[in-house]
């Protein structure tokens, strides 16, 4: 029981990074309908910088920096290339997306050489007990960080002019433009905010808690998991990708238990396939993802 | 395989039966009867929202209706999975050219043979039945003449004028050689000369072919001048169904065109 | 697309005209080819073979992204499970005999193989059937992971993780694809087993473009295309659009498990990847193919070939520039270039030419006259 107790908080906490990266993902495809494959390079873009800087900036500091340049990179992104892509479909802007990750994935681990750096360091390897409980500090902190920004994310979303402006866009594009609403704006916020959750993402995912793995291909591989997440709760909802991180989470610390290791990123993808194969759409998708 | 200018002798009526139509709380189509005789053209005219695309979409396989069904000849047609429609008989064209547009017309036309060829991937690949093709393509080239766009088999489709992609996305409808031709606004976005020309073509259609003919159309001169027989929709009931002087004179027919107090 | 060619030809007079330029071309390309061992040695030859295995593997993908409209990053996995299938069913139980081995002709392993991850693709229905473009690219994803664990945990199978197990050498009705004593010679150059590769390769990939290119202009095409474009207007002519969809997932997937058989000929070996991101059936892997399709040209079957020459040569070549050439890249290694530029590629392929490399050649050899 205290085993499944465990496994339940620490699978959590790692839900909770997943359901950054997947909302992030969630956004940019809301605001613009590209699914973003780059996901993974912001987040390597981040974990670099941070690296790179701590021991210069301390690593508040280092953390800020890189939350901010994750952040910079997607709007990068957003405003040299996809917007100039005028004529490509959606499905062409996300294979541009592809080749932006290629690059930038290939630059970053290039520049690290052989290094695997671990960046959590405030939290990292120092597990805490409690009521016989053994907790990652990590993937209690994501857990504490993650419910705090995505509370506040949904705050923003509900109430603010932009969190208006957004849902409407991603209703309707023509009637959001004739009610005066900035598209380009909207669509800039959504990839610059999309940026910095992947940029908080990875201070918690190249870690020994997390991975035992650090900044590296194995991170961008990690990201990958926001896929399935963002798309088994549905790739046009918002709660739908926090629901899928947990629901990733989750099955990735139990399957790693009651399986294999090597089985929990299969597993993932699996519970993702069967939720597909019963709700085209995800949980709570509305987009049609697919039709007859 | 009949040539243009032979009368087909198999052609059935299309009956729509009683069809309702529910989304969620939204009556779409209320209780709508009506028969397209073999070898008539038929229109199905409302005014906006009336129910005339839903009515289609359940003719054509497209959406179920929540009761009631639709025939044709014998066969029901109400669950009949959509994709079998077109070997049953029924071919459609669409409002806003639904064709592929980086093919040239004879490979979109070519399409509409689907249902009437065989063959797979491996069939495909190595080149099985070519002899067959050819006859299909003879037909396609056929079909293209009498809707005259023979001269266009192999432009590709994005570089048409409008006017004659219409005729093309007919002519795809037509490959299926069907015995009951459905069209989905076939004067949209045409102007004066050639609505007129397309009128005349689709009454050609229905004379020399000997098929059935159902248009749904917003162009009341195209409409009163080629059909046999009107049905008006007017927020998915029928109000009136029958020749088109008849309804042209309906006092329902004229307030719901007219729109009293909405 | 910034400007269309428009062609029409009408006579069949113009039609030859116009062809004999391209049978004299493809006639000399295939000299070239056939005569390619001859002039070039064994690491030219390995090179050249890696290049016949992009263009199988990219030919097939092309039909399911270009024509039929889904993207798909499942490739990596069909070429694993083409190359363990043509290992079990051709080869032994192994030296410690802890091996599933079926001892079957290689011919007929390699058709086996072939079947096996067409079914595989086939049993995906349900997902590839459903789903639409980019939604299945993201659900193919995970029979990459599925593959990376199934390589893993079936040792008896994949051979595992640290040995691998070696693919049985390819034989053709008793002629042996490897080295022999005496061995037979075109103009001096003795055939050994890397000049027998190339000529097995090189008709494999034939086999597979001319496949490719029927289809293509065959009803199963024009299905494709019609789903591609218009799902409504495709089941109105009596496409089976779900049907189409899973169909060109199988037949992408056979594609790729021809080109797994001659990857585990190729590297004389059948090993799983240790992880999911680099290795040779990752998704590192899986990506490279999707460059080669969309900068050969989505759809195109001459543009697969030349995506497969470019993202699977280039760093072959840079291999062989730094080797038999002494060309300095500094720390940037082969494969780090070639990630480089086929992700460059991909980005100037999507913003300035959505025909790719297809629609450059189009336009070379379009003459004035016809547009």
């Amino acid at each position: 029981m205290n085993t499944f107790l465990q496994l339940v908080l620490n699978g959590l906490g790692k839900g909770a990074v997943y359901a950054l990266l997947a909302l992030g993902f969630v956004i940019i495809f809301k605001a613009t309908e590209v699914v973003n494959f780059a996901h993974g390079s912001l987040v390597l873009i981040g974990g670099y910088l941070v690296y790179a800087t701590k021991d210069a900036l301390g690593w508040p500091g280092a953390a800020v920096l890189g939350i901010v340049s994750a952040a910079v990179a997607a709007l990068l992104i957003e405003r040299l290339l996809v917007r100039n892509a005028r004529g490509a479909d959606v499905n062409s802007l996300a294979l541009l997306t592809i080749g932006v990750d290629v690059i930038v994935t290939e630059e970053v681990v290039r520049r690290l050489g052989n290094d695997i750096p671990f960046i959590g360091d405030p939290y990292d390897a120092a597990p805490i007990q409690f009521a016989g409980l053994t907790v990652f500090r990590t993937q209690l902190v994501a857990l504490i960080v993650g419910a705090v920004l995505i509370t506040a994310f949904f705050l923003v979303f509900r109430f603010s002019n932009w969190g208006v402006a957004m849902r409407a866009q991603a209703e309707n594009k023509e009637a959001a433009a004739l009610m005066g609403i900035r598209s380009s704006r909207v669509t800039a916020t959504a990839w610059l905010l999309a940026g910095a959750l992947a940029g908080v993402a990875v201070l918690f995912m190249a870690t020994q808690d997390f991975s035992g793995a650090g900044l590296g291909r194995g991170t961008h591989a990690i990201a990958l998991i926001a896929f399935p997440a963002a798309i088994l709760g549905g790739l046009d909802s918002t709660a739908g990708a926090v629901v899928g991180g947990l629901v990733v989470g989750l099955t990735e610390a139990l399957s790693a238990q009651y399986v294999s290791f090597e089985f929990s990123k299969s597993a993932v993808f699996l519970v993702m396939l069967v939720i597909l194969v019963f709700r085209p759409s995800g949980l709570f998708g509305t987009r049609e993802l697919s039709r007859v | 395989m009949s040539a243009p200018g032979t009368v087909r002798s198999d052609v059935a009526p299309l009956a729509v039966e009683s069809v309702t139509l529910r989304f969620g709380g939204v009556t779409a189509l209320s209780d709508v009867s009506f028969t397209v005789e073999p070898g008539a053209v038929h229109a199905l005219i409302g005014p906006n929202g009336a129910g005339k695309s839903s009515c289609f979409n359940v003719i054509s396989g497209l959406y179920r209706p929540t009761s009631g069904r639709v025939r044709l000849g014998e066969q029901d047609l109400t669950g009949t999975p959509p994709h079998r429609l077109a070997g049953l008989g029924v071919g459609r064209s669409f409002q806003n050219i639904a064709l592929s547009p980086h093919s040239t017309v004879r490979d979109n036309v070519l399409l509409g043979r689907h249902p009437l060829t065989r063959g797979g991937f491996l069939a495909g690949g190595l080149r099985i039945g070519r002899r067959t093709e050819a006859r299909h393509r003879a037909r396609v080239e056929e079909i293209c003449a009498f809707l005259g766009v023979a001269d266009r088999l192999d432009s590709l489709v994005a570089a048409l004028p409008y006017g004659v992609a219409k005729r093309v996305d007919i002519a795809r409808a037509l490959a299926v050689e069907p015995t009951v031709l459905l069209l989905d606004e076939p004067a949209a976005g045409l102007n004066a000369t050639e609505t007129a020309e397309m009128g005349v073509t689709i009454r050609d259609l229905a004379d020399a072919l000997g098929i059935s003919v159902l248009l749904v159309e917003h162009d009341m001169g195209l409409v009163m001048g080629i059909a046999d027989r009107v049905s008006v929709l007017d927020f998915g009931r029928l109000i009136a169904d029958g020749p088109p002087e008849q309804v042209q004179a309906d006092p329902e027919v004229v307030r719901a065109y007219l729109g009293v107090s909405e | 697309m910034s400007e269309r060619v428009v062609t029409e030809r009408s006579s069949v007079l113009v039609r030859l005209r116009t062809s004999w330029p391209s049978v004299a071309g493809v006639a000399v390309l295939l000299l070239v080819l056939l005569v390619f061992p001859v002039f070039a040695g064994v690491a030219y030859l390995k090179a050249g073979q890696y290049v016949l295995i992009g263009v199988v593997g990219a030919v097939g993908l092309t039909l399911l992204v270009g024509q039929a409209g889904q993207l798909s990053l499942a490739h990596p996995f069909f070429l694993l499970v083409g190359a363990v299938s043509y290992a079990v069913l051709a080869g032994d139980s192994g030296d410690s005999g802890d091996l599933v081995g079926l001892g079957l002709p290689p011919l007929l392993a390699v058709i086996g193989a072939v079947a096996i991850c067409a079914l595989v693709g086939l049993a995906f229905s349900p997902v590839s059937g459903r789903l639409r473009g980019i939604y299945l690219g993201v659900a193919s994803l995970s029979l990459v992971f599925l593959g990376l664990y199934l390589g893993q945990s079936l040792d008896m199978l994949s051979g595992g993780t640290s040995t691998g197990r070696p693919p049985p050498t390819f034989d053709l009705f008793g002629f042996r694809f490897a080295n022999s004593d005496p061995a037979p010679t075109i103009l001096g150059v003795a055939i050994q087993k890397q000049q027998r590769l190339w000529y097995l390769f090189l008709v494999l990939a034939i086999v597979a473009y001319l496949l490719a290119r029927g289809a293509v202009r065959s009803r199963v095409g024009r299905a494709w295309r019609a789903v591609r474009d218009n799902e409504a207007a495709a089941t109105a002519m009596g496409v089976n659009v779900a049907r189409a969809k899973a169909q060109a997932f199988t037949v992408s997937s056979a594609f790729a498990g021809l080109a797994g058989v001659m990857t585990a000929l190729w590297l004389d070996l059948v090993k799983p990847d240790e992880n999911e991101f680099i290795g040779t059936y990752s998704i590192t892997v899986a990506i490279s193919y999707l460059a080669m399709v969309l900068i050969g040209g989505l759809g195109s079957i001459p543009g697969a070939v030349a995506g497969a020459v470019l993202v699977n040569g280039l760093p072959q070549v840079l291999t062989l520039g730094a080797t038999e050439f002494g060309w300095s890249i500094g720390t940037l290694s082969p494969v780090l270039i070639s990630a480089f530029v086929y992700g460059a590629a991909i980005v100037l392929v999507v913003l300035f030419e959505p025909g790719g490399l297809a629609a450059i050649g189009r336009r070379l050899t379009t003459r004035q006259g016809d547009r």
